[in-house]
Formats: structure tokens, C-alpha cells, sequence
């Protein structure tokens, strides 16, 4: 049976760069195919070959078994296939159908031809939500939709367009976990009606469980390709980074010390977090958990002075934490918020302004700012935290893999000599290869006698990193588990709030 | 410094070229004025502009928007360009005279029109005498006044304008210039104050009227206030043409096209008249004369002695009154 | 990785090496005084007078007093806001300043304001020729209405553009109450001379060519010129080299960010505020001293066009994050230019205003452009 589509030799270079190599692959149809790699393993530009964004400068595609040649996203539509990105291609101030014909409306038959036929376009809208078991009004306007229900509304548009082949980059980096749920199930209808899927995600755990088939890439080639059943996570990691599991997680190289750095007693904010007391100590990694609305990042706003609390009272080294965050920063705070974009970097600035942000006070010289001792601590931080970047002064945080961005919010706080981390998902949106970087300097910071508090939804890494693991549900702390007690089962169980028998209470 | 001299050969030569053509006869002349809001300034910039281009001249036209800091800069672009001469209409009598400074300094002679320096004392000023402007226009309607009326004194009313502004300073002045000729045969004229606001005038106007219903005639200091004087007059029977019972004898002074208008309908007898006409031509005239004289910074005030435009000479001099240039264009149908 | 690997579908990728140099042109710095060098050349040969010593002296002076009220606009843009205001104080500050002190008052012309026999009399005004004392007084009076405009912005987080649109309504009418709308002359000279007097004129003979002979005294370095000068060396380095500088950047590129990584975000915006109000009290100081007269409409009408299209021709970002004095410095002489350049040709004031409309928004084209060459470059 011919493939749907086929790469034969395909191969693309950036001034003389070679961006995808030599690959050769066939997507049977029906199938969801994982496309797994670090960031600038190729991913992104074999997709922008296939959508006719970028022409390939070596080798061929087949699709259906002729040759397909794309001159652009319009060509890759009218052939069937459908992109669903990270940031959607949504109107949001049109209803739901509108955004479903945005490229056709269905008219009025007859003298009324220039009208749009209001009625069809609901009944049709309605009946490809329901395909999708997408129980929302066609007559909703998109602001109104959560982030999965849009992303549910992007792929009613590609089943409107009656695509062949979707493929998802990212879909699920904001989505909530109920979302995601209901993604995968949207998904699974796909193929069960004969679609084709490419998959493409960080998060391993949903391409082994979505996934018929894997194809991994590495610098630009393809590394390994197989069936799921071939591709267990250790062996999908092995293949992408080229080395082993192991190194993901670096053994802890210190121990906690007994003399606490954060004391949180009693903290509270109604209907945010209810009297939340715990203990980070020095060279400690406290790990966060709960689900979503449990409280966790709430917690660390208010820790922050970002937003206000009630009563309770938090100490840093035993002087009560006050003010808001430029006073709290001086106290020895450093904050890498879940969000880098909008509230970590300047996407914009270049990596040094970035890097030196939080402590350009220090850096005061004689007349204005000491440039030279910015530009030596700038490349200092460059190797601590393992930058890959070319031109600190002149390259912008934006050109920067989301790894690496993720590497520059950790390292501009390394000047202001912080006593206590708080980290929000530090590995959000970072690949493998980095984010076992991250862990690493985690382990360092610890190792230098800073306390940290690590925030995270996936509990593997916490209880990789981890020292302690505070969990916390409904706003409350319902337990803690030492690094020796921790049981994946037993976190999850106590973040539900089932019978919280095991760990001790806190 | 031979680098110096080769550009400064240069510029000689561009000098030449823009001097071309530029005998006494065609000159370049710099016609600076500060915006063209209301139907006067619309009038008076077209006066100049028509008299010196049908002379031959060049005019070179710079708008500063109401900002006289952008009409210095104007002016000396215009210095800069080499022009032979310069006309302004100035913000304010206050820019006027750093202006005038300015362009005497480097040489360029200079006339300002209409609205005067604050110091008159330098440049060529050409400048409207509001009193004998008004006093022509209120002897015309006292003449008349005392063909009709002659068995009791003659009740006139007058329309002040705000005192602050010399202009209205100087036509209160003409009006009681021309009933002082003629002794006791009028009463003692009504003064109702309109401080230049429409508004004003129109409440004092009321008040004044209802406490002296038998007034014979009214001056009112600027044609603008005819519309409000008509709301006054209109309910009280008092706003008939010429021959009618209970025509009340009328004068203004500006020029507009309104007052022209109603001039031609015979409800208004006479107004004064800011001949920019005779104004334009005798700045440029000054301007050309000191050019050809070699004379870099003349001063001179030329007082403009305007006439009344009234029921009489309508027929002869109307052309002359800029405000029945205007109508005559169908400028009141816009 | 680079970005241009993953660009979204719609984003136009670069496919032709070719574009890179023309690419780090527009990128450039400089690229505005190439910009305006290049355009100069071109108009040489036909606008003649262009080049001569006499304009090319009003170029300058013409450039100097907008520069300094555009610095100010700079660091407003930098953070992200823009400053309505700025005209309205010059407005008042010129009138602060003339009421106090010049040496006489003409009591036909201002006896009705309210000021009058308060603060200025027949006798002149109660600092009558205390010149530095008046520049205080300015000094003070503009950095109050600063204040007010940036401490509504920081801390009510209202939009600038409402809060100094506000502002500019209220004071200039303030300042027009303040004389009923009179201008006030009689300026002390050494008050005169700050925006007109010379330090340094060049001679370049008499002009044999025009009918009149002609004084040819080209007042080269002038105190406008030491003033702006100096403020923008001084604001180049607080903007560059200043921690301030860097936190005033910082606040404009993620207000958020920055407030997490401890700047002091409500204090900047205030301070940067002050700064563009302070910046607008010299310009008025210059435009005031050149005209000789403390006016309250002064800075009104199209002024503010000219400040804001001069600092976003030079490339400071209307969005926030970016700007720089030196781009400033040849926005405004781009400005400057194309408005003398459009005299030199004769066109009518309509079709000036209309050419300069068209010349702000390919600037603003320009930012976008640049903006998008940046991402796609990176």
C-alpha cells in the first residue's frame, strides 16, 4: 500500500547549513505518527517542508504516491493536510462557526446569494462539534472558550476541511489536564476515522500513549524509527539525546543542612491558600506538588510579594520577608516564574541585558555602569549554566531555544546571590537534553548552601530532584514525604486528597 | 582655506540662479502668515498674493499654523533662500516684533500687515486707523439719522468691543469722533459691552434695548455681532430694510461678506471698511521702493484710512470691500 | 536552533541571502543619518540654497530646541508610553518663567490677568531679571506636572495616553488663564541670549550677487546648540551606561519581568516622567528665549507631530524596549530637514503636512519592518 507521504532523501540547508539531512520516511496512512527530538533537531523545519513554508534543497516528496511539491500553505490545504500549532490561528472575537468557515460561508441559494446562510453554518458547525464530542454552542464567541476547548476548535476546522493529514506541534503546553484528556480522546477519533497524525511533543509519556509508530531525529537526521511497541521512554530518550536515561536525573551531590532558610507559617489568602506552613532548608530542594488550583503557584506569588496575603508570616533567614518583590529580592528572593515569556525575559533584549537585569544595581562603577565587569559576568554565567548562544551582546533572548531561554531566567538571578530559588516549572516547554542541565544547576545551587523550592505538575521530575516533596491540595498542605518515602502512588493519592495515611501529615 | 572658497564659488553660483529674473521689477517675496481660519485672514491673504502676482513677483507662501515659532522658523528659511523681501500677518503683535528683528538683523527688508507690531517703531507696519475707518461709517449713518429725524435729539447706541484690544480702543474712539461734530443733536449714546463674545453682546444687547426701546441708531464695533443684533431686533419689529417703518439706522466695521450682504438688502446702512486691498499694494509698493532704494531695513507705519461701504456708494466702491469680494465668489452659500 | 528553523506557518522566511546586507543596514544604528545624508545628496543639486552657510545654520537652530523636547519623548517611549503633555508644559513653563522675570509689564495687556500685581506688575515681575531663579521656577513647574503625569501612570496604572492627554487639556488651559491668553515680553537679555545669542559666528563675506549687499554672520555654536548638545551627551549616558538607563529599558521591554526581577518599576516610570516634563522646560526655555516672549500657547497645534515623528523616525519602538538618544539625535535631524527641504521646494503648508504624515508612518512601517527583520534574522 503506498504511504500517504513519503520523504525520499529530503534535506534542507540554511546557507549552507544543513538544517534536515538525507531523511527518508514514510507515514502510512490511518496511523499517528510520534515525531520526538530535542529543539533544533529538525523538527520544525521538516514540518515547514511538508506545509510548503520552506522548499527543500535536497531530495523529494511523495504524497499519495506522486511528487509534492508545495509552493506554499495554501498548496499544502488544498492537498489535505492541516497544521495545528502551539499558538493558534484563531479569530477570537467570531463565534465558533464563524471560525469554522472563515474561508467559505455557506450562502444563501438564489437571488440571496451575497448573504451568508446563518442557519447551515450552525447545523454544520454543530454537527462536526459533535463528532468531536465538543459540547459548546456553535454561537459561542472564541474569548470565551478555554485554551483545550480552542484547540478542540482548530481541529474541528481541519475535520471541516476534511484534512487527510493533521499534524499537532506542541498542542498541549497550555492546556490544563482534563484538556489534554479530552485532546487525546479527540485524537484517538481521528484515527479511528482513517486520519493520519503527526504528533510531535517534548512530553514522551503522551507520544508512547498516543502514538502507532515513532520517528526520531537528532541534528537533523532521522536517529531511530520504529513501532511504539520498540520504543519504550528510556529508549526514545537514548535515541534523542544520544546517551542514557541515567543522566536525565544527576545524582544529588550534597545533603540538606540543618538551618532553615524559608520558615512559611500559617500563610494565608482567602480562597487562595489556607494556612500553608513548611520549612525549606539550606542546600534543601523542596519539591511543590498538587494539581492545578491546588494552591502551589499561588503560593510562591505570595512568597514573591506579588500578591498580598492575610495573615501568616514568612521568614527568610529569620527576618520576616515584606514589601513587594524589588524588597523581597534584595532579601535574598529569586523567583523563575512558570511563564518565561511574559514574565521572565525580554524577549527582544539581548542575552546580556537579560542575564544582568536583577543585579544591574551591583554593577555601578565609577562613571556609570562597569560595562567590562557586566560583559566578564555575563560570560561567567554563560558557563555555569551551560548558555548555548553565539553572541551574548547582540543576540536576543528570542533566537534562544526554550531551553536555553529557560537556562537564561535561572542564570540572571545568580548575581544577586539568592538565599532561597523558587522555581515554577522550571522544565516547561524545555527538552530533554537541557532540562537534564537544569537539574544539574539545581543540584549546584543546593550543593552551595541556597534552599529551593521546586514547583512542578509532573512528579517524576520532582521526585528525581527533589529532597522533600510538599503536597499541597485545595490551597492547604496535606503532606510531605521525605525523599526515602516517596512512592508515586502514595503523592498522587494524598494530591486527591484520598485517605492520606501514608506520609505524615502535615 | 581653499576648500572654503571652491564651495563658497559654489554657492555664489546657486545664487546667481535663484536670483535670476529678479530685477527691481520681479522680486521674490516671502509671504509669511499664520493661518487662514477666518474669512478676514481668507481675504487678506488672497489680497496679497493677487497684487503681488499680478505685478510679476514671486510669492513664496509659508503657513505656521497659528505657531510663531514655526513662523520664525519660516522666516528664516525664507532669509536662507534669499528672498528679496518679506510680508508677514503675525501671530500676535508680540512675535511680530522679535520677527521683524530678525529679519532686519540679516538684512532682509520687512512690512508687516495688518496686525502691528507691538513696537511699531521698526519695519514697514501696515496697519488699519480704526478710528477714522470708524468714524466715516457712523457719520454716514448720523447724516442720515439727522435727514429723518429732526424734532428731538437722536438716541445712538454703540456696541463696544473688548476693551483690552486697541482696535476696539480706537473705534469707540472714531464713533464718538463723529457724533461730537454735531453737538446736541444727538442724546447721550448707549454703551452696551460686548468683550469681542457674541454671547455677551447679545444679553447686554437685550437689557439695554428693553430699558431704552426708542434707539435711533447702533454701531456695533465689528460686523461678526450683526447676526446677534438681528435676534434682538427681529422680535421687537425693529429689523426692517431701508424705507421701512421701523428701520433702525445700522453701521458696523469690518467688511464681511455678511454685513456686505446685508448691505445690499437695505438692513444695514454703512459699514467701515479695512481697504486690504490699499494695504497689500502699499506694502508691497513699500517693499519694492526700499529694494530699489538699497535700503535693508526700512521703517515706516503706513495707516490704512479704510472708507464706509453705505446704501449710497454701494454701486461704486463695492468691488473694494473684500467681505463683497467674497460674496460675490458665493462664499456665504458654502 | 534558530528561530528561523520554526517560524510560524504565515511568517515569510528568508530565502535569499542577498537581503542580509540591506538587512543590516535597516539594523543599523546609523542607518537614519545615512538615511538623511543620502537625502541630502539627492536634493542638492536641486534645491540649491540648501547648502548654503545661512541654511544650513537654520537647520541647526531649528534642530536644537525640538531635539531637547524629543529626548525626553525618548525615554517616555522607551518604557512603553508616550507624553501628550509635553507642548502644554512648554506652554506653561514659558509662561512661569516670563511672568517672574521680565523687567517690565505692559499694563494694557495684562492688567486683566490674573497674575497681575501678584506675581508681575509695571515694575516687571517679583524675580524681575533673576534669570536663574526663573529657570528654577520653570524647572519646578514642569517637574510637577511630570510628577503628577507619572504617578498616575505608575501607580493608578492608568494609560499614559489618557493621563497625559488629561494633562495636556488642563495645563495649557491653565497657563492661558494664567495672562488671558497675552503673551509677556520684556524678557531680561541674558534670558534672550540663551536661545539666540552666539558664542561662535562664522563670516563668509558679503554676498555680491543680491541686490542688497548682506551681512553674512552665521551664528555656528550657540548656546541652544552648547544646551542640547549637552543634555543629550548626559542622556545618552544616563539611558546607556546607568543602571537607571538599563531598568528604564527593562520596564518598557516586560513591565512584568521587570517588576519580579526587583526594579523599581513605579519609581522609573515617575522618574522617567519628570524627565521627558524637564526635558520639555528647556525646550521651552529656548523656544521662549528665541521669540522673546513668555507665551502660553506655546507648543500648541501641530508641535507635538514634530516630537513624536522625529523620535520615532530615529527608530525608538512606539511599543516599548528600544530607543536610543543617538537615534534620536538623527531622527530629529531627519525631521528637520525633510521640513526644510519641503520649504526650500515651495509646496503649500497642506501639502507639507501631508508629506509629513506620510514620512511618520513609513517610519512607523519601518519599526515594524525592523521589528519582524530582527525576529526572522535572530
Amino acid at each position: 500500500m503506498t504511504p500517504l507521504l513519503r520523504f525520499e532523501g529530503l534535506g534542507k540547508d540554511w546557507f549552507g547549513v544543513p538544517a534536515v539531512r538525507d531523511l527518508s520516511l514514510d507515514i502510512p496512512e490511518g496511523q499517528v505518527i510520534g515525531v520526538i527530538g530535542e529543539n533544533g533537531a529538525g523538527k520544525s523545519t521538516l514540518m515547514n517542508m511538508i506545509g510548503g513554508i520552506v522548499p527543500p534543497t535536497h531530495g523529494r516528496m511523495l504524497w499519495r504516491g506522486q511528487p509534492y511539491a508545495p509552493q506554499g500553505a495554501a498548496d499544502a490545504k488544498a492537498a489535505g493536510i492541516a497544521f495545528i500549532h502551539q499558538e493558534l490561528n484563531l479569530f477570537t472575537n467570531l463565534s465558533v462557526a464563524e471560525n469554522l468557515f472563515i474561508d467559505g460561508f455557506p450562502r444563501r441559494p438564489g437571488l440571496l446569494r451575497g448573504l451568508i446562510d446563518r442557519r447551515a453554518m450552525r447545523d454544520r458547525a454543530a454537527r462536526i462539534l459533535a463528532r468531536l464530542a465538543l459540547d459548546i454552542p456553535p454561537d459561542r464567541t472564541l474569548d470565551s472558550l478555554s485554551p483545550g476547548e480552542r484547540q478542540l476548535v482548530e481541529i474541528a476546522r481541519a475535520l471541516h476541511r476534511d484534512a487527510a493529514l493533521i499534524i499537532f506541534d506542541e498542542p498541549t503546553t497550555s492546556l490544563t489536564h482534563r484538556e489534554t484528556e479530552r485532546l487525546f480522546q479527540a485524537i484517538e477519533g481521528l484515527r479511528a476515522e482513517g486520519r493520519t497524525v503527526i504528533y510531535i511533543s517534548h512530553i514522551l509519556q503522551d507520544v508512547r500513549r498516543l502514538a502507532d509508530r515513532v520517528a526520531v531525529l537528532r541534528d537533523g537526521r532521522l536517529v531511530g524509527e520504529g513501532t511504539i511497541a520498540e520504543f519504550d521512554i528510556p529508549r526514545m530518550i537514548r535515541t534523542m539525546i544520544g546517551r542514557d536515561l541515567a543522566a536525565v536525573y544527576p545524582p544529588r551531590t550534597s545533603v540538606p543542612r540543618e538551618v532553615p532558610v524559608l520558615e512559611v507559617q500559617g500563610l494565608s489568602a482567602p480562597g487562595v491558600i489556607e494556612n500553608v506552613s513548611f520549612t525549606v532548608r539550606e542546600g534543601e530542594i523542596l519539591g511543590l506538588f498538587g494539581l492545578m488550583g491546588s494552591g502551589r503557584s499561588e503560593t510562591a506569588r505570595i512568597l514573591m510579594g506579588l500578591d498580598p496575603a492575610e495573615r501568616g508570616e514568612a521568614r527568610l533567614r529569620g527576618q520576616p520577608l515584606t514589601g513587594g518583590p524589588r524588597d523581597r529580592v534584595r532579601q535574598g528572593l529569586a523567583f523563575v516564574t512558570e511563564n518565561r515569556r511574559e514574565e521572565g525575559l525580554m524577549m527582544d533584549a539581548s542575552i546580556r541585558d537579560n542575564l544582568t537585569l536583577p543585579a544591574i544595581e551591583r554593577f555601578r562603577g565609577g562613571l556609570g555602569l562597569d560595562r567590562d565587569r557586566i560583559a566578564d559576568v555575563a560570560q561567567d554565567l554563560r558557563e555555569t549554566v551551560r548558555l548555548k548562544a553565539q553572541d551574548l551582546g547582540r543576540q536576543p533572548v528570542r533566537a534562544l531555544s526554550g531551553g536555553n531561554q529557560q537556562k537564561v531566567v535561572i542564570g540572571k538571578w545568580l548575581p544577586t546571590e539568592p538565599r532561597l530559588f523558587i522555581l515554577d516549572e522550571p522544565t516547561r516547554g524545555v527538552d530533554v537534553g537541557a532540562r537534564s542541565e537544569i537539574y544539574g544547576i539545581a543540584d549546584r545551587l543546593a550543593a552551595e548552601g541556597a534552599g529551593l523550592l521546586v514547583i512542578s505538575s509532573e512528579l517524576d521530575e520532582l521526585m528525581g530532584l527533589c529532597d522533600r516533596i510538599v503536597v499541597m491540595s485545595r490551597g492547604e498542605v496535606v503532606a510531605t514525604f521525605d525523599r526515602r518515602d516517596f512512592e508515586e502512588r502514595r503523592i498522587i493519592a494524598a494530591a486527591f486528597r484520598e485517605a492520606t495515611s501514608a506520609g505524615e501529615a502535615a | 582655506m581653499t576648500g572654503r572658497s571652491t564651495f563658497l564659488s559654489a554657492l555664489g553660483a546657486a545664487t546667481v540662479a535663484v536670483a535670476m529674473g529678479t530685477g527691481a521689477q520681479a522680486a521674490t517675496i516671502c509671504f509669511a502668515f499664520q493661518d487662514l481660519e477666518t474669512e478676514f485672514w481668507v481675504a487678506g491673504h488672497k489680497a496679497i498674493t493677487t497684487t503681488l502676482a499680478d505685478a510679476g513677483h514671486t510669492v513664496i507662501e509659508r503657513n505656521a499654523n497659528e505657531d510663531a515659532n514655526r513662523q520664525l522658523e519660516q522666516v528664516n528659511d525664507c532669509i536662507a533662500q534669499g528672498v528679496d523681501g518679506i510680508i508677514i500677518i503675525p501671530q500676535d503683535g508680540e512675535s511680530a516684533v522679535t520677527i521683524v528683528q530678525t529679519a532686519q538683523d540679516n538684512d532682509v527688508p520687512i512690512a508687516v500687515f495688518n496686525r502691528p507690531p507691538s513696537d511699531t517703531s521698526k519695519g514697514i507696519v501696515v496697519v488699519a486707523d480704526n478710528a477714522t475707518i470708524a468714524e466715516q461709517a457712523v457719520d454716514f449713518v448720523a447724516q442720515k439719522a439727522m435727514e429723518e429725524i429732526t424734532d428731538r435729539p437722536i438716541q445712538p447706541l454703540i456696541i463696544v468691543g473688548d476693551l483690552g484690544d486697541p482696535n476696539a480702543v480706537g473705534r469707540k474712539d472714531g464713533f464718538y469722533a463723529a457724533l461730537a461734530k454735531y453737538g446736541d443733536k444727538f442724546a447721550e449714546p448707549i454703551e452696551v459691552a460686548s468683550e469681542w463674545d457674541a454671547a455677551t453682546a447679545l444679553a447686554n444687547l437685550e437689557a439695554a434695548l428693553t430699558a431704552n426701546p426708542n434707539v435711533d441708531m447702533i454701531f456695533t464695533s465689528s460686523d461678526f455681532l450683526f447676526p446677534t443684533i438681528r435676534s434682538v431686533l427681529e422680535p421687537r419689529g425693529m429689523w426692517k430694510p431701508r424705507g421701512e417703518d421701523g428701520h433702525v439706522l445700522l453701521a458696523g466695521l469690518d467688511g464681511d461678506a455678511t454685513a456686505c450682504k446685508l448691505i445690499k438688502d437695505g438692513l444695514v446702512d454703512a459699514t467701515g471698511v479695512q481697504d486690504l486691498y490699499f494695504e497689500a499694494q502699499s506694502a508691497m509698493d513699500a517693499i519694492l521702493a526700499s529694494i530699489d532704494a538699497g535700503e535693508a531695513q526700512p521703517n515706516q507705519v503706513i495707516e490704512d484710512p479704510g472708507f464706509a461701504l453705505t446704501a449710497d456708494n454701494l454701486g461704486e466702491r463695492e468691488m473694494d470691500m473684500w467681505g463683497c469680494v467674497l460674496l460675490s465668489e458665493g462664499f456665504l452659500n458654502n | 536552533m534558530t528561530a528561523m528553523l520554526s517560524p510560524a506557518p504565515t511568517a515569510p522566511a528568508p530565502r535569499r541571502p542577498a537581503r542580509r546586507p540591506l538587512a543590516r543596514a535597516l539594523l543599523s544604528d546609523w542607518f537614519v543619518l545615512w538615511l538623511s545624508l543620502a537625502y541630502f545628496v539627492v536634493l542638492l543639486p536641486f534645491l540649491p540654497t540648501l547648502g548654503t552657510p545661512a541654511n544650513l545654520v537654520n537647520l541647526l537652530s531649528n534642530a536644537w530646541p525640538l531635539l531637547v523636547v524629543a529626548l525626553g519623548q525618548t525615554f517616555v517611549m522607551t518604557i512603553g508610553g508616550i507624553d501628550l503633555s509635553q507642548g502644554a508644559v512648554i506652554g506653561l513653563t514659558s509662561t512661569v518663567a516670563a511672568a517672574l522675570i521680565a523687567t517690565a509689564g505692559a499694563p494694557e495687556v495684562l492688567s486683566k490677568a490674573p497674575i497681575w500685581g501678584l506675581l508681575i506688575g509695571e515694575t516687571g515681575g517679583v524675580l524681575a531679571g533673576r534669570i536663574w531663579f526663573g529657570i528654577l521656577a520653570m524647572l519646578i513647574a514642569g517637574a510637577l506636572v511630570g510628577l503628577v503625569n507619572g504617578a498616575l501612570v505608575a501607580w493608578l496604572e492608568m494609560p499614559p495616553f489618557m493621563v497625559t492627554l488629561v494633562s495636556l487639556i488642563t495645563v495649557s488651559a491653565f497657563a492661558i488663564w494664567l495672562t488671558q491668553s497675552e503673551n509677556i515680553r520684556n524678557l531680561p537679555d541674558g534670558f534672550v541670549a540663551l536661545g539666540k545669542g552666539e558664542i561662535v559666528s562664522v563670516y563668509f563675506g558679503p554676498k555680491d550677487t543680491s541686490q542688497i549687499p548682506r551681512r553674512q554672520v552665521h551664528d555656528l555654536v550657540t548656546y541652544a546648540a552648547i544646551i542640547a548638545v549637552a543634555l543629550a551627551v548626559a542622556l545618552h549616558w544616563l539611558l546607556e551606561r546607568t543602571a537607571f538607563g538599563r531598568q528604564v529599558t527593562a520596564v518598557g521591554a516586560n513591565r512584568k519581568a521587570s517588576e519580579i526581577a526587583g526594579v523599581p518599576v513605579r519609581r522609573v516610570i515617575v522618574l522617567v516622567f519628570v524627565l521627558s516634563a524637564l526635558c520639555a522646560t528647556v525646550g521651552s526655555i529656548l523656544y521662549s528665549a528665541r521669540l522673546e516672549a513668555g507665551r502660553p500657547t506655546l507648543g500648541e497645534g501641530t508641535f507635538l507631530l514634530d516630537v513624536i515623528g522625529a523620535t520615532v523616525i530615529g527608530g525608538t519602538s512606539l511599543f516599548g524596549g528600544k530607543g536610543k538618544v543617538i537615534w534620536t539625535v538623527f531622527g530629529v535631524m531627519f525631521f528637520v530637514l525633510l521640513s526644510n527641504t519641503l520649504n526650500l521646494m515651495n509646496l503649500s503648508t497642506f501639502h507639507i503636512d501631508m508629506v509629513k504624515g506620510g514620512v511618520i508612518l513609513a517610519a512607523a512601517l519601518l519599526d515594524v519592518a525592523r521589528t519582524r527583520l530582527l525576529r526572522s534574522m535572530a
